[in-house]
């Protein structure tokens, strides 16, 4: 594949573009990390936020680099998705934390064969 | 007069329906106002049908049409379907009409059953003599098979009368089979089911496929007729309340296989084999049963046994091409044994049901009316002279005797045995049940009740008719032939020429039947003769004919029991493969989601960790294959 340009321009700096690809992976790593060891839900949801905007930070990285909008425009669609599924999860949370005070999402099993 | 002949079919049909829908437990007085009623209702038709000398096919609608095939719903009206109604809305309805009296102990529902029922078989049979196509003659046919079947197992709640129900079913099922097969047999190559247009194109020479529908038409008569070898389900059939064996076993059910050849004479006449294979069939029976009734004790089968010997009569008659002479047998038989049967009823209810004539004795002195009239259908049976009975039957073996070949005095030979044999077992059943003083183990020890007018009064017209009936064909030089002039528009001009030598044997035969007659009466009254004795002697004779010639032993050996076996052995395996392999898929399944329900934890991180995991190792995969 031949790349349009290696590096980005911030400012008035040349930057290499696998440095935002690294930050993008570190961070998508920290999210799943989060999600598969914290218990707490609002955190799991943070975490959840966390990784999809490491993929934000990826496709728009890409955008800049190979000069096409299609990027920035599919992070912008994430942007969305990522609201709507904040609301649906932060929904249920308060619903559940009004009959009872939950701290542990292993809990929430009843529905369990 | 065509609306006429639809209403001989009609009021029995209304009949049923009203007693068996609408009248059911309704009044008594009602149920026994129209069970007898409709039938003498469709006797009035008939005999206006007589009187008119209709004689005509009479078309309503089309019944059926595929492609080229086509039954139109027509009734024949001629000569010999007008002689079958006569005999059953006639003798029928006086057995109906005596039903009325013996079925009064039934509950209310039972006795609009029986009514209804007995309306439906009159029903039947009128359609299997009226039919005027082949199809619709089946639909008669079986008709009258399902009808019997209810009439047999009207005690449903005895197990031997539902046993003998079936059996009779299941005998004639086999018949029926015979029936719609020989009927395919004359489309398929005739291309006609419309009698009057089947017979025309029959061809006058014997060819395979005349004998083959021959021979199949002849399979459903013996079965209905109960000959040899489809016999067993009559003395069975016996279990049906008494006036039920009148009306199949005397009037009608058992002479639909002598209408059916009588019916299909062209056909008969055309072939060798089928038609002398009536004749031989008809002979062996008449001998076969005879022998059998030598030693039953149950009064009702004995008559039963006579009915399937006297059939025999018939057949031979119309085997040997003497049509009107079977068809005059047919008349007679239907009034001597509908009265025979009747007369008997009279005794068995006024001994409350016990028919085993062992327990009889003394009947002739506190019964005389019954046992006047059983006398005469007694003497009739055994063809004494003036008796109805000895006309018909020397009618028939007159015509054997005179055809002059080899079959016809082998069967006149049969005959003249069984003549005698008839006369010896219908003199022991006269003796021995009526005559001898009363036996100790009789039910009724003091004053027997004679029968209510309604029973007695159908039977005395009987005794008329089996006295006087004789005198409608009287053959000897300067007599007439009133049936067989009758019959002729339809069976055609004589087939036997008769040249007066047979008057030498009828005479041996009536002498000889005489002699047996009262030999019977040194036998079992005098003792002249020990029964004891010679059962000492012939005690292997006796166990043979005690168990029919272990006809029902070889069925249940030959059919039953391998049936049995096969039901048996497939109940087994399908318990254990096919039963046993269902309930194994299920437990299969069962087990197999019980182990993967234990990967649904609940918890939602282990949810989480499979998934990483597994994008993880798609990742890989997909980042190897890249690579390399």
């Amino acid at each position: 594949m031949l790349l349009a340009a290696s590096s980005i321009q911030v400012g008035s700096e040349q930057l290499d573009v696998s440095w935002f690809l690294l930050l993008g992976a570190a961070l998508f790593v920290l999210g799943a990390i989060g999600v598969l060891i914290r218990r707490n839900p609002l955190v799991m949801l943070i975490c959840i936020e966390l990784m999809l905007n490491a993929v934000n930070l990826t496709l728009v990285a890409f955008s800049r680099q190979l000069n096409n909008r299609e990027g920035q425009l599919f992070a912008l669609m994430t942007m969305t998705v990522a609201a709507a599924e904040a609301v649906v999860g932060l929904a249920i949370l308060v619903d559940i934390f009004r009959v009872r005070d939950l701290e542990d999402v292993d809990d929430l099993s009843e529905l369990k064969g | 007069m065509q609306a006429l002949a639809l209403a001989i079919l009609l009021f029995p049909a209304a009949g049923g329906i009203f007693l068996g829908v609408f009248n059911w437990r309704g009044s008594r007085l009602l149920t026994a106002m129209v069970g007898p009623g409709v039938i003498w209702a469709a006797f009035v038709c008939v005999l206006i049908l007589l009187g008119n000398n209709v004689d005509q096919d009479f078309t309503y609608w089309t019944w059926i049409r595929a492609g080229s095939f086509e039954v139109p719903f027509d009734i024949l009206i001629d000569h010999l379907s007008l002689f079958m109604c006569l005999v059953i809305t006639g003798v029928g309805g006086l057995i109906v009409t005596y039903a009325v009296g013996y079925m009064e102990h039934e509950t209310d529902g039972s006795y609009a059953r029986f009514f209804c029922y007995m309306d439906v078989f009159v029903l039947a049979m009128l359609i299997l003599v009226l039919a005027g196509n082949t199809v619709f003659l089946i639909v008669g046919w079986a008709g009258v098979g399902l009808s019997s079947y209810l009439l047999i197992g009207f005690y449903y709640w005895r197990r031997s009368a539902v046993i003998a129900a079936r059996k009779a079913f299941v005998m004639n099922v086999i018949g029926d089979i015979g029936m719609i097969l020989g009927a395919f047999v004359l489309f398929v190559s005739y291309h006609q089911v419309v009698y009057l247009k089947l017979f025309p194109a029959l061809p006058h020479t014997p060819d395979a496929t005349t004998e083959l529908a021959a021979f199949l038409l002849l399979v459903g008569g013996i079965a209905k007729s109960a000959q040899l070898p489809l016999h067993t389900w009559l003395p069975d059939a016996m279990e049906g309340p008494t006036p039920v064996s009148a009306l199949i076993h005397a009037a009608t059910m058992v002479t639909a296989g002598v209408y059916l050849v009588a019916r299909f004479h062209p056909l008969y006449d055309a072939t060798i084999y089928a038609h002398a294979a009536v004749a031989i069939i008809g002979a062996v029976t008449a001998l076969f049963a005879a022998s059998i009734a030598l030693v039953q004790t149950d009064i009702k089968r004995v008559l039963a046994y006579s009915t399937m010997s006297q059939i025999g009569y018939m057949f031979l008659a119309v085997g040997i091409g003497a049509y009107s002479a079977g068809l005059f047998h047919l008349l007679s038989h239907a009034f001597f044994k509908a009265l025979l049967f009747m007369a008997a009823g009279n005794v068995i209810h006024a001994l409350h049901d016990d028919q085993d004539m062992r327990h009889y004795g003394g009947l002739w002195h506190d019964m005389r009316r019954s046992s006047v009239t059983f006398l005469a259908g007694s003497l009739s049976l055994a063809g004494i002279i003036p008796f109805v009975g000895f006309f018909s039957k020397e009618n028939v073996l007159g015509e054997a005797f005179s055809r002059g070949d080899g079959l016809g005095y082998a069967v006149w030979f049969i005959g003249f045995v069984t003549a005698v044999l008839t006369g010896f077992y219908t003199g022991r059943m006269w003796w021995f049940a009526f005559w001898r003083p009363a036996s100790e183990e009789r039910p009724v020890a003091g004053h027997l009740h004679e029968a209510p007018l309604v029973m007695l009064v159908p039977v005395a017209v009987l005794a008329v008719l089996t006295t006087v009936g004789g005198f409608l064909q009287i053959k000897a030089i300067g007599g007439w032939a009133l049936v067989d002039d009758f019959l002729k528009p339809v069976l055609g001009e004589e087939r036997i020429r008769t040249n007066g030598l047979e008057y030498l044997a009828t005479v041996l035969t009536l002498v000889l039947a005489a002699l047996a007659f009262a030999a019977a009466y040194n036998f079992w009254i005098r003792g002249t003769w020990s029964p004891a004795g010679w059962r000492a002697r012939y005690g292997w004779g006796a166990r043979v004919l005690e168990r029919k010639y272990y006809f029902d032993e070889l069925y249940d050996w030959a059919f039953v029991r391998p049936l049995d076996r096969l039901a048996g052995f497939t109940d087994r395996e399908d318990r254990s493969l096919i039963d046993t392999g269902a309930v194994d898929v299920g437990a299969y399944t069962e087990r197999g989601a019980g182990a993967l329900s234990l990967t649904q934890t609940g918890f939602l991180r282990s949810y989480v960790l499979v998934f990483v995991a597994g994008v993880v190792i798609a990742a890989v995969l997909v980042l190897w294959r890249a690579s390399s």
